[in-house]
């Protein structure tokens, strides 16, 4: 848990200089007219692979977009290779971008997109640099067919190969696996791993848990525009399962069951109905061990047990409402 | 193995990028149809008997008719489309987050949006002036007035595309509301006209008199060079500043 960290500091401090760091971001708030898209957000992220988790709508493309220089910040700084990428051109060819839009000049192949990507970058040789990557991503560079006449996994893989031609040091990937097969899937979550091993800093953005588990331990958890805890993700999982849960249970002795498991401290709090009762808990695993013996011991049946906060919006609601 | 793009290479890239863009078969046949239309409108009047001077008849038709929805419309579809599609539909950022300047890309959709509109406007008007029977004069008169509010139109019209959303209906507007009724309405207003330099240049060749083209030839051709610089240059910095999708 050594550097799991809610960032809970008030007032908000800029991020220590890291010698390593290859994208700082300081107290960065963006707003849309009264809408706060991201709010006083301070991270910074090295090379290798970072993942970063939230749920849809929780501002992870609007902080790439102020990262790239798409958008510039309403208040706080954000340096990319030391410097603005809004303001100095040359680290924009120093930046591999696979937005989260669909958009693509669909009535290229992928080989002329990608080459198309190459050249706009000042690649030497366009051509070459192009077959290589869709080679990476295992698309075919002599298949004419136009990239609007493609799967959504696809043109994710387009996408990646584009933002990949120019061997950048910093790949900003908003939501690279969707649409994706589990094949795919996997390759590509092995690829981000062979890059950030590579030395290049790339992150990546997911709204699955699961997907974020693969990526990389590195999290940064982002919801309602903040940033609502950085850290390991083995942390992030330790603190899930540590946080209070609430369960329903179904069962025809109501009120007998909610006493026994009172008196034998399985619960914070328990409320019972006609034929359920709503526990919470901060010991799910002690609880779940427990449970049915206590039932039997009660004599009593049990119809259902389950949690009714486990999805992942109620722990980016927890993450948030702990600051 | 990448680097910064020189200016000159990175407008021939947003050139080809956005000239890509722009064909489409659906847009190309419309545009042809209007040329083809304004062009018959002007073999009916050249075959008609009731001319008493054919090159007045020319220019005032040309004038008119080519001046008013030829010329501005081809430019506005194409212009507003150049760099207006691309951010609208969210590809701009493939041209944006790039290591290159703002200008050329600026430079390089425009010189895309001229590249398609120039031969469906000259096309039709040399083909309407020659119908009219205007002689030479209004041959020369009618192209030079035709590449200049090609030129002109078109970066007022990239600039568009790039200021607002559904820059297409605003250019419209303009066209037909400003350049259509105010600007008729005085020589103040024609003067912020497109068309009032583009009439200029017709009567300066052809000395026929057309209300409101009172400009001199060289006042005609210069003002909307400059205004289409000024377009340009505004543009450049409206796409340094915007936000991109």
């Amino acid at each position: 848990m050594a550097d799991w960290a809610p960032p809970v500091a008030r007032p908000p401090t800029p991020p220590a200089p890291d010698p390593n760091a290859i994208v700082v971001v300081a107290n960065v708030t963006k707003s849309f007219g009264d809408v706060v898209a991201v709010s006083d957000v301070s991270f910074t992220v090295g090379p290798g692979v970072t993942a970063l988790l939230g749920p849809n709508g929780a501002g992870k493309s609007t902080l790439f977009r102020v990262m790239c220089g798409l958008t510039a910040p309403t208040r706080g700084t954000v340096k990319v290779l030391g410097v603005d990428a809004r303001i100095d051109r040359a680290v924009r060819g120093r930046i591999g971008l696979a937005p989260q839009q669909d958009a693509l000049f669909d009535r290229l192949s992928a080989h002329r997109f990608v080459e198309v990507a190459a050249r706009t970058h000042g690649v030497s040789d366009a051509d070459a640099a192009a077959r290589q990557v869709l080679d990476l991503v295992e698309l075919d560079a002599d298949d004419p067919k136009p990239v609007g006449a493609f799967s959504k996994g696809m043109r994710q893989r387009v996408k990646l190969a584009a933002a990949l031609v120019h061997d950048p040091d910093l790949l900003i990937l908003d939501e690279p696996l969707t649409g994706l097969d589990p094949v795919q899937r996997n390759r590509m979550i092995r690829l981000f791993h062979q890059l950030g091993d590579d030395g290049k800093c790339l992150l990546v953005s997911s709204h699955v848990l699961d997907e974020v588990a693969r990526l990389g331990s590195r999290v940064l958890v982002i919801a309602q525009g903040r940033l609502a805890a950085t850290g390991d993700y083995r942390d992030l999982r330790t603190l899930m399962d540590d946080r209070p849960h609430r369960i329903r249970v179904a069962t025809d002795g109501a009120r007998v069951l909610a006493a026994a498991l009172v008196e034998r401290d399985l619960v914070d709090g328990v409320s019972v109905s006609f034929d359920s009762l709503m526990v919470d808990t901060n010991d799910v695993d002690r609880f779940g061990r427990n449970i049915a013996a206590v039932a039997k011991q009660c004599g009593v049946r049990l119809r259902e047990v389950e949690p009714t906060d486990d999805d992942l919006e109620s722990v980016f609601r927890y993450l948030v409402e702990r600051r | 193995m990448s680097g910064v793009v020189p200016p000159s290479r990175a407008v021939q890239l947003a050139y080809g990028i956005v000239l890509r863009q722009l064909v489409t078969r659906a847009r190309i046949a419309a545009l042809l149809l209007v040329g083809a239309a304004t062009a018959a409108i002007a073999v009916a009047v050249g075959a008609s008997d009731d001319r008493r001077d054919p090159l007045e008849t020319g220019v005032q038709l040309i004038s008119s008719l080519h001046f008013t929805l030829l010329v501005p419309i081809i430019a506005l579809v194409f212009a507003t489309a150049a760099l207006g599609d691309m951010r609208e539909d969210g590809t701009l950022v493939y041209l944006w987050l790039r290591p290159m300047d703002r200008w050329p890309i600026v430079v390089g959709a425009w010189l895309a949006s001229i590249t398609l509109s120039l031969p469906l406007t000259i096309v039709p008007l040399v083909i309407s002036s020659v119908a009219v029977d205007g002689g030479n004069n209004l041959v020369t008169a009618t192209v030079l007035a035709g590449v200049v509010g090609v030129i002109a139109y078109s970066a007022l019209f990239v600039l568009l595309g790039l200021m607002l959303k559904n820059s297409i209906v605003w250019g419209l507007g303009y066209v037909m509301i400003w350049e259509g009724l105010i600007a008729a309405f005085g020589s103040f207003a024609a003067k912020l006209a497109i068309r009032g330099y583009t009439r200029s240049i017709l009567t300066s060749i052809t000395d026929v008199d057309l209300d409101l083209g009172d400009l001199s030839l060289t006042v005609g051709v210069v003002v909307p060079v400059f205004v289409a610089a000024a377009a340009l240059v505004l543009a450049g910095a409206r796409l340094r500043a915007m936000d991109v999708d």
